[in-house]
């Protein structure tokens, strides 16, 4: 691939996030500004920016890469993604914003009325973010790499830089601008290069993609792990989404309830528009890139197409608009989730003398530098099972949390705290295990997709500890639950 | 007024004239100070919201969810073509997406219009302004 367009695509992008953010600075001047851009997106704006950063690069590169090596099965992965926000608007999306508090730890807080709650939840936040930051970091090493040649530290380095100098320097209205712009470039970047890829190969005869027969069937063979593989990865997308700090944080910048549920529905707008496109990627990779299978580079394969089906100049342009909307995915998911995590942590640290804003910026900073020494220093692991074990940490902690604590009076203190730990230990002690040990046989299996499992037991242990805590239950619950769920519009007294 | 006066006729009135005229209550006071009416009106509005979200769920999971189950089932289901696609990449590549938007767009129909009757009933004189 041509290195010039690879490094101007990337440079563009970079000023470009860089610009828009600076343009965000100049309009974001108080607290509130900054962590949740005064409340006063609009639906529109919100949506897109929730597209562009929840889009990652296991979106972007890794379904692609993900149906290329296997086939139908993995058709679940984006379809589990979707479907995490149509669960997240039923149970979660106007309550959540109606509680008026700007993070998760917040909505704990508020609920239960209790410190340690906070903690816990804040101290998962930070992880889930740092399982989530470092394939992104490690995704952009890899795309520069392929795009430049250059050494893999470079790309991780680069973008970790920028995410800092954006998250610093404006905060969450600037990287609201900056999220919508990229949801719109990365559609654009992959919408383009197919209409050239389609129009190549019904010029070459449409060849059909050459695979195993259990390529094109999803569960050819019943009796493997497939089954229960495929439940787990939808329990953890299904009810990760909801639970996903970068996330979360979108839904308190709606000015009410009435809007973070039209938000939510353009989001599963936007998100299935998106998602046609990997698979196409993919079957197209199964024609024209197979040997990206022997080499394990599958997660290139976005990249890699357009100047190999389409060649010449035209495909050299076309990588470099897909070179551009990957490194869009990385920077985007990587700010949203560094601003969350700073975002938690830097209200930790505000109690101090430190003002709230100097707070934030020392930790985004800080939260960066975790997970960049972990992408350098770990061996590189398939983008998306990374993610997966975020979406699975979540859904086991903070999907409980947030739906009983929404829709179930008895939930107490106790009760979140043993929840959140259970939950968190079984999907935390499955996530170090499979990456550091590898185990084999179906307890490896099951190590590897916790979800089916973990879950559960984070549910379990929340109302089993509830209800043997129930004289624990906040006094003023019933005054919570008219805050949660009233419409704005009506004058009810809200207060705590 | 003199003594004398008080020893003769005492005019009785009913405390009733001075008390105001009754007034009703409104939902709004009743879920202001959590009364028990307060509190029913509040468990039926959130039984409301629960029962449209859990319909939401049930359906993904008799849709979506036995998905899986539907092709290990029924290799004519797996080996159909339609238009030369599969007809497994056709459903989980290409229609499950307007399905999970249909499910959405119905669901917030549902949950809007049972906030808005909420609303009516709390603020009567003040219909829906939205």
């Amino acid at each position: 691939m041509n290195a010039t367009y690879g490094v101007v695509a990337v440079t563009l992008v970079a000023i470009a996030t860089l610009g828009i953010g600076a343009f965000g600075l100049r309009m974001s001047r108080t607290t509130s500004d900054f962590y949740v851009a005064s409340r006063s997106v609009s639906p529109v704006w919100n949506s897109s920016a929730i597209g562009g950063e929840y889009l990652s690069a296991a979106s972007f590169l890794g379904v692609a890469g993900l149906v290329l090596t296997h086939g139908a099965d993995m058709l679940w992965y984006p379809i589990g993604w979707t479907t995490g926000y149509l669960l997240l608007l039923v149970f979660v999306a106007a309550p959540l914003r109606r509680s008026g508090a700007y993070t998760i730890p917040d909505f704990a807080q508020v609920r239960l009325q209790s410190m340690g709650v906070r903690t816990v939840a804040s101290g998962l936040v930070v992880a889930v973010g740092w399982l989530y930051l470092m394939p992104q970091f490690q995704g952009a090493g890899l795309t520069l790499r392929t795009v430049t040649g250059a050494p893999n530290w470079v790309g991780t380095v680069v973008v970790a830089v920028i995410v800092v100098v954006n998250v610093v320097s404006g905060g969450m209205r600037s990287i609201t601008f900056v999220q919508a712009f990229q949801y719109w470039l990365k559609l654009t970047a992959l919408l383009i290069p197919v209409f050239f890829l389609l129009h190549a190969w019904s010029g070459d005869g449409r060849p059909t993609p050459v695979a195993p027969e259990e390529w094109f069937q999803p569960f050819s063979q019943a009796d493997g792990p497939g089954l229960y593989l495929t439940y787990s990865v939808m329990v953890a997308t299904f009810l990760g989404t909801m639970g996903l700090p970068h996330v979360v944080v979108r839904f308190y910048t709606n000015p009410d309830g009435h809007a973070a549920r039209r938000t939510t529905l353009i989001v599963l707008a936007l998100l299935g528009t998106f998602y046609l496109l990997p698979t196409i990627y993919g079957v197209l990779g199964r024609v024209y890139a197979r040997d990206l299978l022997d080499t394990g580079r599958a997660d290139t394969v976005v990249l890699e197409l357009p100047s190999r089906v389409i060649g010449g100049s035209t495909g050299e342009l076309l990588a470099a608009l897909l070179t551009a909307g990957a490194f869009a995915a990385f920077l985007s998911t990587s700010s949203g989730l560094t601003m969350s995590v700073a975002g938690v942590v830097g209200q930790g640290l505000a109690r101090g003398r430190i003002s709230t804003i100097t707070a934030l910026r020392i930790a985004a900073a800080a939260c960066v530098v975790v997970p960049l020494l972990l992408a350098l220093s770990a061996e590189r692991i398939a983008v998306a099972s990374s993610v997966t074990f975020a979406f699975a940490l979540a859904a086991s902690t903070f999907c409980p949390l947030l739906v009983l604590g929404i829709w179930w009076r008895g939930l107490t203190a106790r009760g979140a705290i043993a929840g959140l730990v259970g939950g968190g230990l079984s999907a935390g002690v499955a996530a170090i295990l499979t990456i550091a040990v590898r185990p084999d046989g179906w307890f490896g299996v099951v190590m590897s997709q916790p979800a089916a499992w973990s879950v559960p037991i984070g549910f379990a242990l929340m109302i089993g500890v509830s209800l043997a805590t129930r004289s624990d239950v906040p006094a003023n619950v019933s005054r919570t639950m008219v805050r949660l769920h009233t419409p704005e519009r009506l004058d009810v007294d809200r207060r705590f | 007024m003199t003594e004398e006066e008080h020893t003769g006729r005492v005019r009785v009135t009913s405390p009733l004239t001075t008390a105001p005229a009754h007034v009703r209550r409104s939902v709004r006071q009743e879920i202001d100070e959590s009364t028990g009416i307060g509190e029913v009106y509040m468990r039926s509005l959130i039984r409301a919201q629960l029962r449209a979200a859990l319909t939401v769920a049930a359906t993904l999971a008799l849709s979506i969810g036995t998905l899986p189950l539907l092709f290990l089932a029924f290799d004519s289901v797996t080996e159909m073509h339609v238009l030369g696609v599969p007809v497994p990449w056709l459903i989980l590549g290409v229609l499950v997406y307007p399905g999970l938007f249909a499910l959405g767009w119905v669901y917030i129909r549902q949950v809007e219009r049972a906030e808005r009757d909420f609303t009516e009933l709390v603020e009567p004189q003040r219909p829906d302004s939205s």
